[in-house]
């Protein structure tokens, strides 16, 4: 697919490769402004989308559930802001942020583990992805842990619209997160039997792609459900 | 800088923003507040999306595509503030 939509991913190369080749490559032009427009059209040429094409539709189309149900959780808390207030006093903040750090822990250790792939030392890479999956469990055991307790307070699905929203939202990322883990040990295993290189690691990038974008959506789904009153 | 320090930069930034997230949503519930909050939430997701996910040497459209998802949550959630 990378190949036939070439058009709207740009050319195979990585983002760690330079550019001056293709720039000494250039044939000499008169005039500033010919130089100009032939540089603006090799950075053009040069923009990459890391990863395969497909997953970044795939990304797209989850940003845009998840923005619905972002936007419908705004709105029914500006309808409703006295509830929304009281029910959030039943969330710690603190735990929130923890959830924060242990998502983003593991996404720098997911980005590191492709770097290091790049750089041929696939073993480190394999370790980076473990210890991404161990700290993603920390968000797993927090999470969980938070749901038991709301559950046992008799904040259920059906106690109000707040609660109703929390569980939906955080329930349907916390799905992503587990089939995130499982992408990524997945992936550890693949680069422990050397599966990927340098020049062949789209799918790695994909799967690591994969697990930004849930990243990406709770950066937004903290303040909201945690923070703002 | 070498792209593995430049992810721990990222990664430093978004933890010294999420920290800043929490003690903003404590000092008040003002509307400045609420957008301090938002604009805290879209500099996370601009080092997510350009540096975790690369799309700062990406095609225009797409880091465009994905840099507009949070400015429209965050519009949407500040407009709602205003109903």
């Amino acid at each position: 697919m990378s190949t036939s939509l070439e058009h709207l991913s740009g050319p195979a190369r990585r983002p760690d490769q330079t550019r001056s080749g293709q720039d000494r490559s250039e044939p000499a032009r008169p005039g500033p402004v010919n130089a100009n427009s032939s540089e603006k059209q090799n950075q053009s040429q040069n923009r990459r989308l890391t990863g395969d094409l497909a997953m970044w539709f795939l990304i797209l189309a989850e940003l845009s559930a998840f923005g619905i149900l972002i936007l419908v959780f705004a709105v029914m808390q500006a309808l409703n802001s006295e509830l929304f207030h009281a029910s959030r006093l039943a969330l710690d903040s603190s735990i929130g942020l923890a959830l924060t750090l242990a998502l983003l822990s593991s996404g720098l250790l997911a980005a590191l583990a492709v770097a290091q792939v790049r750089q041929a030392r696939t073993g480190r890479a394999a370790l980076l992805l473990l210890v991404a999956v161990l700290s993603a469990g920390v968000y797993v055991v927090l999470k969980l842990g938070e749901f038991s307790h709301l559950a046992g307070l008799g904040f259920g699905l059906e106690y109000n619209t707040f609660f109703t929203l929390y569980w939906l939202l955080t329930g349907f990322h916390f799905l992503h997160v587990l089939l995130g883990i499982f992408i990524l040990g997945w992936m550890a295993e693949r680069c422990r039997r050397r599966a990927y290189s340098a020049t062949n690691c789209s799918a790695l990038e994909s799967g690591v792609l994969y697990w930004h974008m849930v990243d990406l959506v709770w950066v937004l789904l903290f303040p909201l459900v945690y923070v703002l009153n | 800088m070498t792209h593995s320090k430049m992810l721990i930069g990222c990664w430093l930034g978004l933890a010294a923003l999420s920290v800043s997230t929490v003690l903003l949503g404590a000092a008040g519930t003002s509307l400045l507040l609420v957008a301090g909050v938002l604009l805290v939430a879209l500099a996370k997701a601009w080092l997510i999306i350009d540096g975790f996910m690369e799309l700062r040497h990406a095609p225009r459209m797409w880091r465009g595509l994905l840099l507009g998802w949070p400015i429209a949550m965050a519009t949407g959630v500040l407009l709602s503030r205003l109903i």
